[in-house]
């Protein structure tokens, strides 16, 4: 009963948070999140065979307690500190029902989800399957209806879902550290606006090009990989590393490509020379002064994709958009689950786990990790495509090496090897990043202004100090660094573990644990 | 026919890829007739080049000493390192500023400043370093070798937050016209001032009418870079302490078993790397009059790069590479073309670890992964 009610407390106050930073309806949207999560967790410590009615009334009481901290922070968020902000409260027509839906939301959804466990397993797995479906397919229009605007940056995120996915493969599954991932996501996107934009007078199908960048994605990863992926360890890290490092900027400086062929132009004429004959060869010029990639201004616009009935996607209604992200998530999990349980996967992990032995049992090595690079550097090509055509414009500075970082701490967090871990990570990574932080600068910044720098008016440097290091967008790597910090000493696993990962990184606790035993 | 194959495939497949840099070097800027042309009509431009590309090549070097103690001792790439340097710039910018040095023209205050910073920097960026290994690296000792990478990689983004909210103090970093945490501030050329308020010319050659530059800024460097190599020479090879790190390095259980707190001797190593890194931040500031949150990142590769290609936990080794990678960056700049620098130095750093990983002065290092 303890752990349940702290456990209410913690998803009551982690939901209040959020609200805190974005007030109005957003109560409700996170009521019924947070409802779906609690009842999962809630499910893991029940006894099943209680079947589904005792365990939905069990989770009531959690649920109600959360509720009402929830409701409670966001009414305080309403009254107290979106004032303190210089805001405006929102009005009662809007925070009765909010709040109301909200908490109901939560109260049901828990107990739904809860009494899902109660069912023999195969309903259970429908059930929830069915709940997360409608959930995923309600979330735009809820967005659209309660006016949050979430949708835009919760597509970013999917894009970094299916990096994370892409390099789960080679980092997860193979065991290869790649620190130039991104390297992979920019060819994907330059392919794409290169081949769909006026600057070069191509415009191609995106349904055409998506796939077109995916091949040169793993193209690259096999030309990239084949001299690489003979070193191990922390060598092949930095390798890719220097690889990942070198596309940007290549990118950047691709404006004036000239290509002479040297043998006419330069060899034999040297050659000539060096015996005073003055017999002129013609010099052949392959490429003269192409723009290829337009340097620091970027190629945009680039073409959008195209749906009958639908149109073309455009930026200000995000609707197609997610659907067509949340396709490709799905067409890339159903792929990378596949190959996980194939063949292929399987010589995969054992390479990871021991290269050596995997060798004596016939696995060829280089084969094994060449395609985890090239299909873990495919799917960044699927969402390089995607985001070129989203964003409408790719800049080289997008793919450097913070890049290839956050999306390694998206695969850090979530857990190593594991599919569903990839995707939580990469949705609180960027949802931090994308949305969380913003709004809390919003918010500080409010409240500095209207409430905590007037009463500091006595010190006016001290002011000044204060205001400009209140901003969190300027400690985004902080974040990040500290993820993997952390991650790294206290759960090097991630949050939802995959189970071989796990005992391999544990592996010494368990031989010091025997090496106890065997002292006493 | 299949032995003519194999006979001729290495050949074959040499003058294809010589083939090929001749047909793609140029995009990138190695074009041979431009080079051998800016090199026929200058030839003085070399040796100015040498000159820069030396002094460079020596900040490089102290930099990558870091590097290269670190992982001879526990086999980690200590990937915050190139950080701590910039930290090192900052902290000398900083100093500089609060001392008054940098609005003073009295050469004596000048020196005195500078020397407090140069000791300043070493002290911040030693315990910054020791800090970085208690907190990130020490838990990780025994566990995979790729966990304590990414700590490392954490940390580096840490320490470079660290730097970008540092310069954001205008109190602490004077902005001269820049403002921001992120733009590049500047580290003003106080050695010349230094010359000038003598009534010295800051170029030591413009008596010679070579027309080369040899400033005080150069003099300086190679001078402040020797002293401390040669000091961390003698201190690894003459003292109890130094011994106790190569035993370290060599084989740490035996060390162990020998009596070395390995502890302690690990923390030695970093603070030692840490100090130098502070001094090469100092050095780098006084000579390329930069500072900026983000060049520790490139500082970083640069220095990695000639740590690898000397040698890595080699240390004479790293010397070498860092004055190579420093002429390599001068020379690419000078005739070749400045936008493609780091990308040679990334070439290098990619092709060595693929084709000789020992690097040009390396012992096996064992690749246990």
């Amino acid at each position: 009963m303890k752990a349940e009610i702290k456990l209410a407390l913690t998803m009551g106050l982690l939901g209040g948070v959020v609200v805190f930073l974005f007030g109005g309806w957003s109560v409700t949207v996170l009521g019924i999140l947070i409802g779906v999560f609690m009842g999962l967790s809630i499910g893991g410590r029940v006894n099943k065979k209680d079947g589904p009615r005792k365990l939905a009334l069990q989770s009531l009481s959690t649920a109600g307690i959360a509720a009402v901290v929830f409701i409670a922070v966001s009414l305080f968020q309403n009254y107290v500190v979106a004032p303190a902000g210089g805001q405006f409260p929102s009005e009662l027509y809007i925070v009765i029902p909010a709040n109301l839906i909200g908490g109901l939301g939560m109260i049901l959804f828990t107990a739904l989800t809860a009494a899902l466990h109660g069912l023999p397993d195969r309903q259970e797995r429908l059930g929830k399957l069915i709940l997360m479906v409608v959930l995923v397919i309600a979330f735009p229009f809820i967005d659209r209806i309660t006016g949050l605007h979430w949708s835009g940056q919760i597509i970013f995120a999917l894009i970094f879902v299916i990096l994370g996915l892409g390099l789960n493969i080679v980092v997860g599954f193979a065991g290869l550290l790649d620190f130039g991932y991104a390297a992979f996501f920019a060819i994907g996107a330059y392919t794409t606006g290169i081949l769909s934009s006026p600057q070069h007078h191509i415009f191609m199908n995106f349904w055409l090009v998506i796939w077109i960048a995916l091949a040169m994605a793993a193209l690259w990863g096999l030309i990239l990989g084949t001299p690489t992926l003979r070193l191990r360890g922390d060598y092949l890290a930095i390798v890719t590393l220097g690889c990942g490092e070198m596309m940007p900027i290549i990118f950047r400086n691709l404006t004036n490509v000239t290509i002479k062929e040297p043998l006419t132009c330069w060899i034999i004429p040297g050659i000539m020379r060096l015996f005073n004959s003055s017999a002129a060869t013609k010099c052949i010029t392959i490429i003269d002064n192409l723009d290829l990639t337009a340097g620091e201004k970027g190629i945009n616009p680039i073409g959008r994709p195209y749906l009958p009935f639908i149109g073309e996607f455009q930026s200000n209604n995000p609707i197609p958009w997610y659907f067509l992200i949340i396709l490709l998530i799905l067409l890339s999990v159903f792929l990378i689950r596949r190959l996980r349980d194939g063949r292929l996967g399987r010589a995969w992990m054992a390479c990871r786990e021991d290269q050596d032995a995997a060798v004596q049992m016939g696995i060829d090595p280089v084969h094994t990790k060449l395609t985890a690079f090239a299909l873990g550097a495919a799917f960044s090509g699927f969402a390089g495509a995607f985001y070129a055509a989203y964003i409408r414009g790719i800049f080289p500075s997008v793919f450097e090496f913070s890049t290839s970082i956050i999306v390694l701490c998206i695969v850090v967090l979530g857990g190593m090897g594991n599919i569903n871990g990839v995707i939580l990570g990469g949705i609180i990574i960027m949802g931090a990043d994308r949305l969380f932080l913003p709004a809390l600068k919003d918010l500080l910044k409010g409240l500095m202004d209207h409430t905590i720098l007037p009463a500091l008016t006595s010190n006016h440097t001290l002011q000044a100090v204060v205001a400009q290091n209140a901003n969190p967008i300027l400690y985004r790597y902080l974040l990040f660094g500290l993820t993997l910090v952390i991650m790294m000493a206290l759960r090097p696993e991630g949050i939802i573990p995959s189970a071989q990962i796990r005992a391999e990184l544990h592996a010494d606790e368990e031989t010091s644990a025997v090496e106890k035993a065997v002292k006493n | 026919m299949k032995s003519f194959f194999r006979r001729f495939m290495r050949p074959i497949i040499a003058i294809l890829v010589i083939y090929l840099v001749f047909l793609l070097g140029p995009i990138a800027g190695l074009d041979f007739p431009i080079i051998v042309g800016r090199i026929q009509e200058s030839p003085k431009m070399l040796v100015q080049f040498l000159i820069i590309g030396l002094a460079n090549g020596a900040i490089v070097a102290i930099i990558a000493l870091g590097y290269t103690m670190v992982y001879g001792i526990i086999e980690l790439i200590n990937f915050a390192h190139g950080d701590v340097y910039m930290i090192g710039v900052f902290t000398a910018l900083s100093t500089l500023s609060v001392t008054g040095a940098l609005t003073t023209n009295n050469p004596v205050h000048l020196v005195l400043g500078i020397v407090a910073a140069l000791v300043v920097a070493m002290i911040v960026c030693a315990s910054l370093n020791v800090g970085i290994e208690r907190l990130a690296y020490r838990r990780l000792r025994n566990a995979p070798r790729l966990a304590a990478l990414i700590s490392a990689i954490g940390m580096s983004f840490i320490v470079e937050n660290i730097g970008l909210i540092w310069a954001a103090q205008s109190w602490l970093v004077p902005s001269f016209g820049t403002t921001g945490g992120g733009a590049q501030k500047s580290f003003p050329d106080l050695l010349s001032k230094i010359m000038i308020s003598l009534n010295l010319d800051p170029n030591l050659l413009a008596s010679t009418g070579l027309g080369l530059r040899f400033t005080i800024k150069d003099l300086l460097v190679i001078v402040l870079a020797s002293i401390l190599m040669i000091g961390l020479r003698f201190f690894i090879q003459n003292t109890r302490l130094g011994k106790a790190m190569r035993a370290t390095a060599q084989n740490r259980d035996a060390a162990k078993m020998m009596g070395i707190n390995i502890d302690r001797v690990i923390s030695i190593t970093f603070l030692i790397g840490g100090g130098l890194a502070g001094a090469a931040g100092l050095m780098a500031g006084l000579y390329n009059n930069t500072a900026w949150w983000f060049m520790g990142f490139r500082a970083g590769i640069q220095a990695f790069t000639a740590a690898v290609l000397g040698g890595i936990g080699n240390i004479t080794g790293a010397m070498l590479g860092g004055f190579l990678i420093g002429l390599l960056a001068a020379f690419s700049d000078g005739y070749m073309d400045a936008r493609w620098t780091n990308l040679w130095v990334f070439a290098v750093l990619v092709l060595i670890l693929i084709f000789r990983p020992t690097g040009l002065l390396g012992e096996q290092v064992g690749e246990k992964a």
